[in-house]
């Protein structure tokens, strides 16, 4: 009788976990949120600089995006969020913890931004690398074109004759400072909290640790485990694969390459992006989930949401459509391969691994082509702004 | 529609060649597409000739390599049981439980373990997403009637020189109620087998012979005996309700001993069911082999080769695979396999070499099978009990014996016991040389004759011709930031929700079921209704207020973009669909490829009267007719089997039986045909 109790028990209870966790849902909806709020904020900045650069008819003329709103969207309703939350996946938090954190400085709130950063840094350790890119966002601000544009313009005011166009410098001298000096200040600040939060984060961890080896057991349970790939159960990534079939002496070897990976691309982004920090922390985040050891789809949903921001930006962006339709595809067919693979026993590793690698394809085409389209649009806006500048001189 | 987009780009500064030849493909993209259809049309038809002699891959089969040690003494024991069990129909004892018992006396007369398998008969139900989902024995039957269930009678050896963790299964159903002559002949087969494999020396892995009480349906028995052997309930509740219907017959203590364990082997290496037909053949004995599982699953290919190697070289027996009967009288295809032929005979001659050539009537006779294999693959049916072992990852096969006379000549029929125990024994032999489990490569083909397959792994179809619709360049100098190459997204909005209006469709006879005194007819047009109905709602509530937006965009290139996004959404969905049942993606290709890549509205095509519009309008109406599954599945149905006593109903009866069977290709129909055919509809009445 009490069995079966139990058994009807579990049948009832069974929906209701599937519906997810309530804190993993707020998890998403806070998420969503916070990237409404920092979609604004480019937004602004966005049509300030426009603005400064004087080609606001422009952007009158066709109107600017709501870009956080369509972000938060797009982050709310993917598929992949969605699957996700459903999954009971702790993703959604560290996802939560990221967009804080960037949300954090693009606000220049250093404490939320140090919060966010040692927390993301803690519970996934792959988004130790955005610290570059909050670095820079607190150090000059939201998304700009390149600062040599405002230069440019600057030097063409100030060498301009006054019978030039009156109401056009007027509106300049009514322009805030100008976005491209880097202040220290909320830099300092950001550091001194997240060695604060650090120290903080460390102690209560090695509290709660003690019992169980102290914080360097942690360290290797955790860190260590994403780091030396040992788990090779099969994921959306293509690591488990490779290091399934490599030799034991070279494992190390490897395992060096595939991390270095990640960091050898830190260096030329932030120098070739440093303009623009917030687009920078995307790029890093794709990079991060195409390459990190056990990826998942939750990783997929951050970057695709953030997607959303640069809509404005990414307009023109090649690819769109088939980027769109590989998207679909990959995620229809890799469950349907792993099904094939594990269930029926008709196919083998190479199947799934197929949509694997398909799937990083995707993520490579999908950065290339953002970057591309991103850096098209500031030679785009470099060549109004110099025909403006021909146009006021003649 | 490739012509008129590559107009605005001229190419003024020399471009790559890569880039030139892809701009040469793309403003011939109609050309192409309707090259690379026939291609693979044509390639289909000429599968038969390109079909491959089959071989044994794995080394340590030795099929035949033994001599047959079945002899005419296990024969005549197999005999007792026969006609033990005929006289027991013939007293009409009508109680299942006495041929049972009967059986379960001898399996134990041989020393085997015997013990009883209760279960009861399942109704149908929807598991729509079956195909993902591990079986399970989640379903607590709640109102069962303790009158009716089935017995399953079951026998284990536990091999001598074996570890017992692995088995072979043999299977023979018959029903408990009413024994023909066939079932009785195929319980002796097996009994002759079994018999034999209690007193030889080489056994490694456990026999366990199931004989599956079909009374309600082989399938069903089979089904039920896996499920308790592979996920075994540990709660009390099957106890419960077992104990529930005990006492309404007496017990010996024995019995009760018997049925109280579920006996166990190790995992199943592989299983065998054998059946005799009680039709007879008029030439020579005959050996018909069922391999299609559910989603046109096969067995491992090696599985076959052994069966059929065996029965042809070993036991004499001639080898049937299923064929499409009525496409053997066809005119056109006796006349496009002699053109082949005197081909193939031309070739010849040019070059001694080339043998691709093969006689006319084996290329009818190839097309027969081969469209036979594709129906009853694509139907994701099991065409037999052997289906339910591929869920376990089990290969298994149907072998249906058919004797020549149906005679009771006593001599006649033991020889046919002799013939059928021969082969059989010779399987378990090569099955128990097995050192690990099957493996060879191919898991998707299509038979074209016994001997020969059509393996897929080279014949993607390669008539898709994606004909992006590739956006004209805009002047780049203006910001002005509407998202340019984002365009498609309306496009993509109104697939997606004709996508989800197919899901809904997929749901709707799970309530129209539900309906008491239906007959099929009725159901068929509530359905379509139903349809229509949800259809509207669909677009009234999330059509209307988006479409605004594109109201305002020039119109003329929105049926463009539809267009291309159809086409990848039916590519998307034939590549999943490929993976999961190759021949239903196979079947669905040669119907909708056309259909989407022909799609053209009507009103520009009547606007400029040329004759190649016109064909182009005769084309789309014909493939908007002949896409639409119902009208597909009735002509179709009416072309091989003749128009007479057709109706809609027998369209839902299909339709229903897929459903039943939690196929794949009734996903298919739903979520990727049917909503693909609208947009290709809504194409051609574009109002641009």
């Amino acid at each position: 009788m009490v069995l079966h109790c139990y058994s009807h028990f579990l049948a009832h209870s069974l929906p209701k976990e599937l519906k997810g966790n309530l804190i993993i849902f707020c998890a998403d909806v806070a998420s969503a949120m916070f990237i409404r709020a920092t979609g604004r904020n480019l937004q602004i900045a966005y049509g300030q600089s426009l603005k400064f650069l004087d080609l606001v008819k422009l952007s009158e003329k066709s109107d600017i995006l709501p870009s956080g709103d369509i972000a938060a969207l797009v982050y709310l309703w993917n598929p992949f969020t969605i699957v996700a939350c459903v999954g009971l996946s702790t993703s959604p938090v560290e996802n939560l913890a990221i967009i804080l954190s960037l949300y954090g400085a693009c606000r220049r709130i250093a404490p939320l931004a140090a919060f966010g950063w040692v927390m993301a840094t803690h519970l996934s350790l792959y988004p130790v690398i955005l610290i570059i890119p909050m670095i820079l966002l607190l150090g000059y601000g939201p998304d700009t074109p390149p600062r040599k544009l405002f230069l440019q313009r600057k030097y063409v005011e100030v060498g301009d004759t006054p019978s030039n166009d009156r109401c056009q410098q007027g509106e300049a001298v009514d322009q805030p400072e100008l976005p491209y000096v880097f202040s220290w200040r909320p830099v300092i600040h950001f550091l001194f909290w997240t060695s604060l939060w650090l120290v903080y984060v460390l102690v209560l961890c090695g509290v709660s640790v003690k019992q169980y080896g102290g914080l360097w057991e942690l360290f290797k349970r955790t860190y260590g485990f994403m780091l030396t790939v040992q788990d090779l159960s099969p994921n959306m990534g293509v690591l488990w694969y490779f290091f399934a079939e490599v030799f034991d002496f070279f494992r190390n070897f490897f395992l060096i390459v595939f991390h270095g990976n990640i960091l050898f691309m830190i260096l030329p982004l932030a120098i070739r992006l440093k303009h623009r920090p917030f687009f920078l922390a995307f790029v890093y985040i794709v990079i991060s989930s195409m390459l990190k050891s056990y990826p998942s789809v939750g990783d997929s949903a951050l970057y695709l949401g953030l997607l959303g921001l640069f809509v404005n930006e990414l307009a023109d962006m090649k690819f769109s459509f088939f980027l769109f339709c590989g998207y679909i595809g990959v995620s229809l067919l890799s469950p349907v391969m792993h099904n094939l693979w594990i269930w029926r026993g008709t196919g083998n590793a190479n199947f799934y691994f197929a949509t694997a690698m398909a799937y990083a394809c995707l993520q490579i085409i999908l950065v290339v082509e953002s970057v591309s389209a991103m850096l098209n649009h500031d030679r785009k806006l470099r060549k109004l702004s110099a025909t403006k500048v021909l146009d006021g001189k003649t | 529609m490739g012509e008129s987009e590559s107009e605005n780009e001229a190419p003024k500064v020399k471009l790559r060649p890569i880039v030139r030849l892809g701009m040469f493909l793309i403003s011939h993209s109609h050309l192409l597409s309707v090259v690379c259809c026939t291609a693979g049309v044509l390639t289909l038809l000429l599968l038969p000739l390109l079909a491959k002699n089959t071989y044994i891959s794995e080394n340590a089969l030795m099929p035949g390599s033994a001599n047959p040690m079945l002899s005419s003494q296990e024969v005549s024991e197999a005999n007792g049981l026969v006609k033990d069990l005929t006289s027991l129909d013939l007293k009409r004892m009508a109680s299942g439980i006495e041929s049972q018992r009967l059986i379960a006396q001898y399996m134990s007369n041989l020393g085997a373990e015997v013990s009883f398998q209760k279960f009861y008969p399942q109704s149908n139900q929807f598991h729509p997403l079956h195909f993902f989902s591990s079986p399970d024995s989640a379903t607590i039957r709640e109102n069962i009637s303790c009158s009716s269930y089935g017995l399953n009678t079951v026998g284990i050896i536990r091999a001598p020189r074996g570890d017992g963790k692995e088995a072979i299964v043999l299977v023979t159903p018959y029903n408990s109620e009413k024994i023909g002559l066939g079932e009785a002949l195929s319980l002796g087969i097996a009994y002759s087998v079994f018999s034999l494999l209690t007193r030889v020396t080489w056994l490694a892995k456990d026999i366990i012979w199931v004989v599956a009480d079909s009374k309600y349906g082989e399938y069903a028995a089979v089904d039920a005996w896996l499920r308790d052997y592979y996920i075994p309930v540990f709660s009390g509740l099957g106890i419960q309700n077992a104990e529930m219907c005990h006492g309404l017959e007496e017990n010996t203590i024995r019995e009760r001993n018997m049925r109280d364990g579920f006996k166990r082997a190790g995992t199943m290496a592989a299983a065998l069911v054998i059946k005799v037909a009680d039709r007879s053949e008029q030439f020579e004995d005959s050996l018909s082999i069922y391999a299609e599982a559910s989603n046109g699953q096969m067995p491992n290919l090696d599985l076959i080769n052994i069966v059929n190697y065996l029965a042809v070289h070993r036991q004499g027996l001639r080898i049937k695979v299923e064929k499409m009967w009525s496409l053997l009288n066809c005119k056109w295809l006796k006349i496009l396999g002699e053109i082949l032929e005197s081909l193939g005979h031309l070739a010849k001659n040019l070059n001694p070499q080339w043998k691709f050539g093969i006689p006319a009537a084996d290329y009818v006779e190839g097309t027969a099978t081969l469209t036979s294999s594709l129906y009853y693959q694509a139907l994701g049916i099991p065409t037999g009990p052997h289906g339910a072992f591929r869920d376990y990852q089990v290969d298994a096969v149907t072998l249906e014996i058919s004797s020549r006379v149906s005679s009771n000549n006593k001599g006649r029929q033991n020889d046919f016991l002799l013939r059928g125990g021969r082969l059989i024994e010779g399987v378990i032999r090569s099955v128990n040389n097995l050192l690990e489990k099957f493996h060879q490569s191919f898991f998707l083909y299509l038979l074209t004759s016994p001997t020969s397959l059509y393996a897929h792994a080279n014949n993607l179809d390669p008539s898709f011709e994606k004909n992006e619709s590739n956006h004209p360049a805009s002047a780049a100098d203006e910001l002005g930031i509407t998202l340019r190459s984002w365009k498609w997204l309306y496009a993509a909005k109104k697939v997606l929700v004709v996508h989800l209006w197919g899901a809904v469709v997929l749901l709707l006879p799970y309530f129209i079921c539900q309906i008491p005194n239906c007959t099929p007819t009725t159901s068929f047009v509530v359905w379509v209704l139903l349809s229509i109905f949800s259809l509207l709602i669909l677009f009234w509530i999330l059509g209307s207020p988006f479409s605004y937006v594109y109201a305002s965009q020039p119109q003329q290139r929105e049926w463009a973009l539809l267009k291309s996004v159809t086409i990848s959404a039916a590519f998307i969905g034939l590549c999943l669909m490929s993976v999961i049942n190759f021949a239903t993606a196979e079947i669905g290709a040669l119907l909708m490829v056309p259909m989407c890549l022909m799609a053209h509205p009507l009103k520009l095509d009547v606007k400029s009267r040329k004759l190649r519009n016109f064909s182009r309008v005769a084309c789309n109406l014909a493939l908007g007719f002949i896409g639409f599954p119902p009208t597909a599945f009735l002509v179709f149905k009416g072309v091989f089997e003749g128009f007479d006593g057709i109706s809609v109903g027998d369209f839902w009866n299909w339709l229903e039986s897929i459903w039943a069977w939690s196929s794949a290709t009734y996903l298919y129909i739903g979520m990727i045909h049917l909503p693909c055919w609208i947009l290709c509809i809504h194409v051609i009445l574009h109002p641009c």
